[in-house]
């Protein structure tokens, strides 16, 4: 025992202090009292809660950052680029590094704009709430010049970097644009739910089109990199990093897969060129026989390299608030009355059900009255049987067969022909539009036998798509196959090797005899290829026999004064221009369907930009192209 | 019986001089603050090991020096003369924390604003609130040294306790409410150790802890932060908070065998601020593990019992209270700097003797073990 139990010599009478030696066991329950707690608080944090501690301290210093795969590109049939990837500047910062000083400095030195500065605030908001320490974003494609101002000043910037990395750079400009889509950064919200999926706060992610269907292919798999560093976020050197990491030091980052298109990106230039001078036009060009669209047009467009990244609030305000609605698909989104081009189903109804023969005569006298309704055919076209009602575009005498079939039999076709449901390519919110039946009118009024009139000559409640229309009438042309349309044609790894390839897809074969169709399919001759045909009069193809339908949709006239002021020769009043048709007439490769939103007469709008584009594939797109005059037109059968 | 302050004993006659004095020495006391200091310097080797604090290790080395040259001269001066002295003794203290008071700097590294910690002499900057410590722990020596019961009555003892608390006060506006309560500790571990009846002292803890609020609202909105952020960190975020924190995951990674000397990663990449003077034992905890944290504490364990067992048997009233009062400062000065760093305790600027670098500290906790010593040395009759 340590304690001697012994008075000092020399005191002889007792211990020095006897109230030490009478307390004695008090101090010694203290002491061992205040050892027992530290020893079991030791004991509690080192060996109970000591491995979670441990991996606490390792995750203090080893840190991971995520390295960017390239993004794959988005390429057109014949290995055109309409997405790529350029080498840019980003500015990262650490957000608990780059305080307001440091902040204002970098604004006073690259002389930052008020939506750059609110950009930067929002991002480093953003990566407050995730990890303070990890640098982010907060400035993307930066010009040299502002890579160069920082590069000078990273000593009295800490936690500022420059980082050299691609970005999304569409080398076509707005060419497709809908159709390629663009990219953005993400919503906070997006921030918090993708986190977990290995984006970064400040990346940016497919939001659109093609980018944004296509993410999860294009993005590949980000590489993961470990590293060390101290308290105050500085890496520490290779050798001192070597012994904190346990494991794989990073995992490399695997590129996305490119997406090859049945796009042709010189037909789709052609085609955006031909519908250049109207305010808003959807256009769709597919092959017949496979259903691969060959191009797609929305106008007005926008550009995916401003959209991507660049977008200031006066442009996004001004893209938000053009009447046009850029930003939504016309092709696929947008739903229209058909109008003529609508035609074909009332014909097949009646045609199947015998309530129409090709050479029965009636009288249009430009009036027609129907359960105490009198509706107006555009023209008065005297006695006409059905190919020259389907040339001359007589409502009349559709009216008068639809009171024959009933609107449901309209319907039944207008379905088989896959009209009124979405086409399954999948993008862009692909729309249903609408094939209204009597249970439908029953719905919400009582129906009418006038509803029946509207809709077979596609006006009233019938609402398309483009799309829809260029499938149905690609299905007219083919014999009866209804393709699911296609525009991704194969995915390829960034190495070339094919991943997958697609295969046309068939929605359904149609039911309708192909002698019946061929009626129709004379009809539609004449339209472009004979005098009186509503196309024909308004300019025709010498290069080759086009079929085609024109139509003009009446819109409700509830904009009161014509034009809104903003947008030049637009007037919402005005009637949408159609054409659907094919060429060559005899056997086809291309379907085609042109809409000029409040354009007016089919014929005269819609006609001249379908004939350029037709003309445009002939001479210069098609493999070999055409030379040959058009067979003498007049008299000729198909 | 009066020890004569010299160096040879009336007793000497036969005996060679040297042998007798080699005899009396304390051995076992000296062996331990060797050790202490040994682990000490150790610890903050692998501290300071970055470039930037490098110079720190030698620094403390020459506090080392000028230490033992104080513990030797604590422990040859007779302690009974020092007694005798005490009074005019902590009137200088309390003087030199009156002028620390009017000259102060503001401490480096304190962002709290200007505290009136340090005196600079001859360009080295010293606390008075250390020579405080010694000079209130000679005057217990002197208030208890009596028998007579009329020396502890409360009328008696109360005037002589509030002097006492000039200095705790002086110290507690500096502000360094971590040395105050220290202080105060003390005084009530010596008081319950030495008085005749514990009862009086029973009242004064009362009333203390009863001015608890009182003290609250005197407290100064960073030392408010601290505690209340000892309580939940997540009420106050204070950088207090994350140093506790840190500190917790620095000691619980050691695990039982701990990481190995120079391979703390929380101390080596200075998770833990500060780590060499408030946080050393979690730069050794992390370093050695649980084993090395209890070695560490038996160590010290084993000092306070040594310090008690030379009040126990020294020859005087005096010795042994002064033996008393060193053995409280460092049983709360270990206790509140380890609990704190395990996080049981709030963020307190209090070191770990002889571990903690700091000259002050050390050079006080040198002295106060000569003081031990002197007790040792002079039962043997001297």
């Amino acid at each position: 025992m340590l304690i001697r139990q012994s008075a000092g010599p020399g005191s002889g009478n007792g211990p020095a202090l006897p109230e030490l030696h009478r307390r004695l066991k008090w101090l010694a329950l203290i002491g061992i009292g205040a050892l027992v707690v530290l020893v079991g608080r030791l004991w509690q944090l080192q060996v109970m809660r000591g491995e979670s501690y441990y991996e606490r301290t390792v995750s203090n210093v080893v840190k991971e950052r995520y390295l960017p795969s390239v993004r794959g590109k988005i390429l057109d049939r014949k290995g055109v680029a309409l997405a790529d990837n350029r080498p840019a500047f980003n500015i990262y910062a650490v957000p608990k590094q780059l305080t307001k000083v440091l902040e204002l400095e970098l604004v006073r030195m690259l002389g930052l704009s008020d939506d750059e500065i609110a950009k930067i605030d929002e991002r480093l908001e953003i990566g407050r709430k995730r990890d303070a320490r990890t640098p982010i974003a907060i400035l993307e494609d930066q010009g040299r010049d502002r890579a160069a101002l920082i590069e000078q000043s990273l000593a009295r910037l800490p936690g500022v970097e420059i980082r050299h990395e691609p970005y999304r750079f569409y080398p076509a400009g707005d060419l497709a644009a809908h159709l390629i889509g663009y990219m953005t950064q993400m919503t906070a919200a997006e921030a918090d739910r993708l986190g977990n999926q290995g984006y970064d706060a400040s990346e940016l992610v497919g939001r659109y089109g093609l980018e944004d269907k296509w993410e999860n292919y294009l993005r590949g798999k980000k590489g993961i990199e470990r590293f060390a560093v101290d308290a105050r976020g500085q890496r520490l050197d290779e050798a001192t990093a070597s012994a904190l990491i346990q494991g794989e030091h990073g995992v490399p980052a695997v590129p996305g897969a490119n997406l090859v298109l049945t796009i042709d990106a010189e037909l789709q230039a052609l085609a955006e060129k031909a519908v250049s001078h109207v305010n808003a036009a959807g256009v769709v060009v597919v092959e017949p026989k496979t259903g691969k669209i060959r191009a797609i047009v929305s106008r007005p467009s926008f550009n995916p390299n401003v959209m991507t990244g660049h977008l200031t609030q006066a442009e996004e305000t001004m893209l938000k608030q053009d009447p046009r609605k850029p930003f939504i698909d016309k092709a696929l989104r947008m739903t229209y009355p058909p109008a003529s081009i609508f035609k074909f189903v009332t014909a097949i109804a009646a045609l199947e059900d015998g309530q129409a023969a090709e050479d029965e005569n009636m009288i249009c006298t430009g009036q027609y009255q129907l359960s105490g309704t009198v509706f107006s055919c555009h023209g008065t076209h005297g006695k006409v049987n059905l190919l020259q009602a389907i040339q001359h575009s007589c409502d009349t005498y559709f009216w008068k067969l639809a009171e024959r079939v009933g609107l449901d039999r309209i319907a039944q076709v207008a379905t088989e022909y896959g009209l009124g449901r979405p086409t399954n390519l999948g993008l862009n919110g692909d729309a249903s539009g609408r094939i209204p039946t009597k249970d439908w009118y029953d719905k919400t009024s009582r129906y009418k036998i006038g509803y029946a009139a509207n809709a077979a000559i596609g006006q009233g409640d019938v609402e398309v798509t483009v799309l829809q229309m260029a499938m149905a009438y690609a299905a007219l042309a083919n014999g009866g196959t209804l393709y699911v349309p296609q525009v991704v044609d194969r995915l390829e790894a960034h190495d070339g090797h094919v991943i997958t390839s697609y295969e046309p897809q068939v929605a359904k074969l149609v039911k309708t005899p192909t002698s019946l169709v061929e009626i129709w399919k004379r009809g539609m001759w004449k339209v472009s290829n004979e005098a009186g045909g509503t196309a024909f009069e308004h300019g025709h193809v010498d290069l080759v026999n086009v079929m085609g339908k024109t139509g003009s949709a009446e819109v409700k006239k509830h904009h009161k004064d014509g034009g809104e002021k903003d947008v030049e020769r637009w007037n919402p009043n005005a009637a949408h221009a159609w054409f659907a048709g094919w060429a060559p007439a005899e056997d086809p490769e291309i379907a085609i369907v042109v809409l000029v939103e409040h354009g007016g007469a089919g014929g005269t709008v819609a006609w001249p930009i379908a004939k350029q584009i037709i003309e445009g594939y002939f001479t210069k797109i098609r493999n070999p192209p055409l030379v040959r005059p058009a067979a003498p037109a007049k008299g000729a059968k198909p | 019986m009066r020890g004569t302050g010299m160096l040879l004993p009336r007793a000497a006659i036969g005996v060679s001089r040297w042998r007798r004095f080699r005899a009396a020495v304390d051995w076992p006391l000296i062996l331990v603050i060797l050790a202490l200091c040994t682990l000490g310097l150790l610890n903050l080797y692998s501290a300071t090991r970055g470039v930037r604090h490098h110079a720190k290790f030698d620094t403390q080395v020459q506090w080392m020096v000028v230490g033992v040259i104080g513990f030797a001269l604590a422990t040859i001066v007779d302690y009974r003369a020092m007694v005798r002295v005490a009074w005019p003794g902590l009137g200088v203290a309390i003087a030199l924390l009156l002028i620390a008071r009017v000259l102060g700097r503001p401490s480096s590294g304190d962002t709290h604003g200007i505290t009136y910690r340090w005196l600079n002499i001859g360009g080295m900057g010293i606390q008075p609130s250390e020579l405080a410590k010694l000079m209130v722990i000679l005057v217990l020596a002197r208030i208890f040294q009596d028998t007579e019961p009329s020396s502890y009555t409360p009328r008696a003892l109360l005037g002589r306790l509030a002097i006492l608390a000039v200095p705790i006060c002086l110290i507690a506006m500096q502000p360094d409410l971590g040395t105050a309560i220290l202080l105060g500790l003390i005084v009530l571990s010596v008081g319950f150790l030495a008085m005749p009846s514990v009862w009086p002292m029973v009242h004064v803890t009362l009333a203390c802890l009863l001015s608890i609020p009182i003290l609250w609202e005197t407290m100064h909105d960073y030392q408010q932060k601290r505690i209340v952020g000892f309580i939940d960190c997540g009420i106050a975020p204070t950088k207090e908070c994350w140093h506790t924190q840190q500190s917790i995951y620095a000691v619980g990674s050691g695990k039982i065998w701990g990481k190995g000397f120079l391979e703390g990663t929380q101390n080596q990449f200075n998770f833990v601020p500060e780590h060499w003077t408030d946080f050393p034992y979690s730069v050794w905890a992390e370093e050695w593990g649980f084993v090395g944290s209890v070695v560490l504490l038996a160590i010290f364990g084993f000092l306070l019992v040594w310090i008690l067992n030379v009040a126990l048997s020294a020859r005087d009233r005096i010795g042994a209270v002064i033996c008393a009062g060193v053995a409280a400062m460092t049983f709360w000065h270990v206790v509140v700097n380890v609990a704190m760093v395990l996080g049981i305790a709030p963020v307190v600027g209090v070191t770990l003797p002889f571990i903690s670098y700091g000259g002050s500290s050390l050079v006080t906790f040198f002295l106060a073990m000569g003081l031990v010593a002197n007790v040792s040395l002079r039962k043997h009759g001297y």
